[in-house]
């Protein structure tokens, strides 16, 4: 690890081997319920990936396979070239990782808590008190029990337990609930921040807008299967987007047609219809028309998600 | 280990000390109450208990200093509270894989045959420390009670030893099933059941012909603290019983836990 003149930590590839990989991953529950099927995943150091999915999709299990915490029932998965079913110990000592459904020891405080989670770990708590700082954790929280911690206050001491150690990789699930808005921004400044600094950031949620403006790259996965693995700038581009034009006068939609508009209404100089991939050949063909308005509506990972689970659907 | 068996001590910290309290001020109280008691009286009394309840005794002539004392020992309220602490103790690795806090631990490097460890030697001392809560009580009791001068300290302190295997053995019988369990309430469930079916099988065992050569069976049937006040001395059976069930159990916990998911 190096530090960078701004005092922030940044970590140097030791290899070229994958942050996470997983080959055939299946994981099966004694009723036989195949949480997972055949995920094959390869995740590159450095890269911020969110995990999508809708509830029961098997992200959760995912990780918890990736943690060694369940054991799959297929496949085999790696944190840096460490296979968790053999070397779960060497994996686990570069990883962070905050779990979807947080467990603290309620009688201790949130200060001695730290301490123990920081002891389990091989690398020194480095950046605990930036964290501490970031997410708004004082001394006197440090001090209270964590009984009397409020949910968001638990999820932020999870945070700072689990990023301390600056660790290579980073796997949240569901990080940001119970946070508050302001705080909400600030992990996602923090994880934007560690992965400038070079750690791989694998990020689980629902929540799309998080995704969409932290991470480079989307896997989602339903009922267990891995849809589609796809940089965030591919999908948006993919999305069919609504526009609608305002002419001073009559304009026969041929005028502007290029390939990928579809669903075509005109309401007098109004004309609305749908657009597929890049406007940049559509704007060409509109500038010498001059239309008097232009609303394209913004390309949203959200819209992409559910045009892929509805495309997708049973 | 020592991160996990310090956060579990300090978790289990109140309770134990609230069980040994109530052991100490029981033993305590009964034992000053052997001022009160006419030896001759007490002995027709229990003479003329049916067989049944004369059972509940094991056999102690509670007449006298040592039996008396002795059968505090075997009192329900000092199995019980014994029981809580053993049962609580072992309960705790699958308390913890109910709330995640086993998840929060394991996604550390670290081993779970050392977080299991920890939670075993955890509930060892919470047993030890009320059981030690409970003597000193007794030996109070002992050493300002007159009419219990007879009684030997160091026969007590050894009364004590098995009382506190007995209750490692069945924490461990717990950790045991905790392995098995993703509730804390289901581990309590089972220890609790193997201490009352261990406790019935004794005790049907004295009464009833038909199920005494089952009596071995039960773990309660090696624990004679009447005897052991008595003599003196703890019998070599009881020893390789009482230290085997809590090995065994602990060992068995822990090849479980080791193959086990962790997960909520």
């Amino acid at each position: 690890m190096t530090v960078t003149g701004g005092g922030v930590p940044t970590l140097s590839r030791v290899s070229d081997v994958a942050a996470i990989k997983a080959s055939g991953l299946g994981k099966s529950y004694g009723s036989g319920v195949m949480a997972l099927e055949g995920v094959d995943l390869e995740v590159g150091q450095g890269e911020r990936i969110g995990f999508l999915g809708p509830n029961g999709a098997g992200k959760t299990t995912f990780i918890r396979c990736a943690l060694g915490v369940l054991r799959p029932t297929e496949g085999s998965i790696a944190i840096l070239g460490h296979d968790v079913a053999h070397d779960r110990l060497a994996a686990l000592a570069e990883v962070g990782y905050v779990p979807g459904d947080l467990g603290m020891i309620r009688q201790v405080s949130g200060g001695r808590m730290l301490d123990a989670l920081a002891k389990l770990h091989p690398r020194p708590p480095v950046l605990r008190d930036q964290l501490l700082a970031a997410l708004d954790l004082s001394d006197a929280d440090l001090k209270r029990r964590i009984r009397e911690y409020s949910t968001g206050m638990r999820q932020k001491l999870g945070l700072v337990a689990a990023l301390q150690h600056d660790p290579p990789v980073i796997i949240l699930d569901e990080p940001t609930a119970g946070l508050d808005p302001v705080m909400q921004a600030r992990l996602l400044g923090v994880l934007d921040e560690r992965a400038r600094a070079g750690c791989t950031v694998f990020f689980s949620s629902h929540v799309l807008g998080e995704v969409d403006e932290l991470c480079d790259r989307v896997a989602m996965v339903r009922g267990g299967k891995l849809l589609l693995v796809r940089d965030v700038d591919e999908l948006r581009r993919a999305r069919v987007r609504t526009v609608e034009l305002l002419f001073d006068g009559d304009v026969s939609p041929s005028a502007y047609a290029v390939d990928g508009i579809s669903e075509v209404r005109v309401e007098g100089h109004v004309h609305h219809f749908t657009m597929a991939g890049d406007p940049g050949p559509l704007l060409a063909r509109l500038a010498p028309l001059s239309p008097r308005d232009i609303t394209i509506e913004a390309a949203r990972l959200e819209d992409v998600f559910r045009a892929l689970y509805l495309g997708n659907g049973d | 280990m020592q991160v996990v068996l310090s956060l579990a001590l300090l978790r289990s910290l109140r309770r134990t000390l609230l069980l040994g309290l109530a052991l100490g001020a029981f033993l305590f109280l009964v034992g000053l109450s052997y001022s009160s008691v006419d030896e001759n009286q007490i002995r027709s009394l229990v003479e003329s208990l049916p067989p049944a309840l004369q059972a509940f005794l094991k056999g102690s002539d509670i007449a006298s200093p040592s039996g008396y004392l002795g059968s505090t020992f075997i009192h329900p309220i000092t199995l019980s509270i014994m029981a809580a602490a053993g049962i609580a103790g072992g309960a705790a690795s699958a308390r913890d894989v109910e709330t995640g806090v086993a998840e929060l631990m394991l996604s550390r490097p670290l081993r779970r045959t050392s977080w299991l460890g920890a939670e075993l030697i955890a509930m060892l001392v919470q047993v030890t420390i009320v059981a030690v809560m409970g003597l000193i009580g007794a030996l109070i009791a002992v050493t300002t009670v007159d009419a219990l001068a007879p009684v030997s300290v160091s026969a007590l302190l050894l009364t004590a030893i098995p009382l506190w295997l007995l209750f490692a053995g069945i924490g461990a019988v717990t950790a045991l099933a905790a392995s098995f369990s993703r509730t804390g309430a289901k581990a309590i469930g089972w220890g609790t059941a193997f201490a009352l079916v261990a406790y019935a099988l004794d005790y049907l065992a004295q009464v009833w012909g038909v199920a005494e050569p089952l009596g071995p069976l039960s773990v309660m049937h090696w624990y004679r603290p009447a005897t052991i006040l008595g003599q003196g001395t703890v019998p070599g059976s009881t020893w390789a019983v009482l230290v085997g069930v809590a090995v065994v159990a602990s060992g068995l916990a822990l090849v479980v836990t080791s193959r086990r998911e962790v997960a909520p």
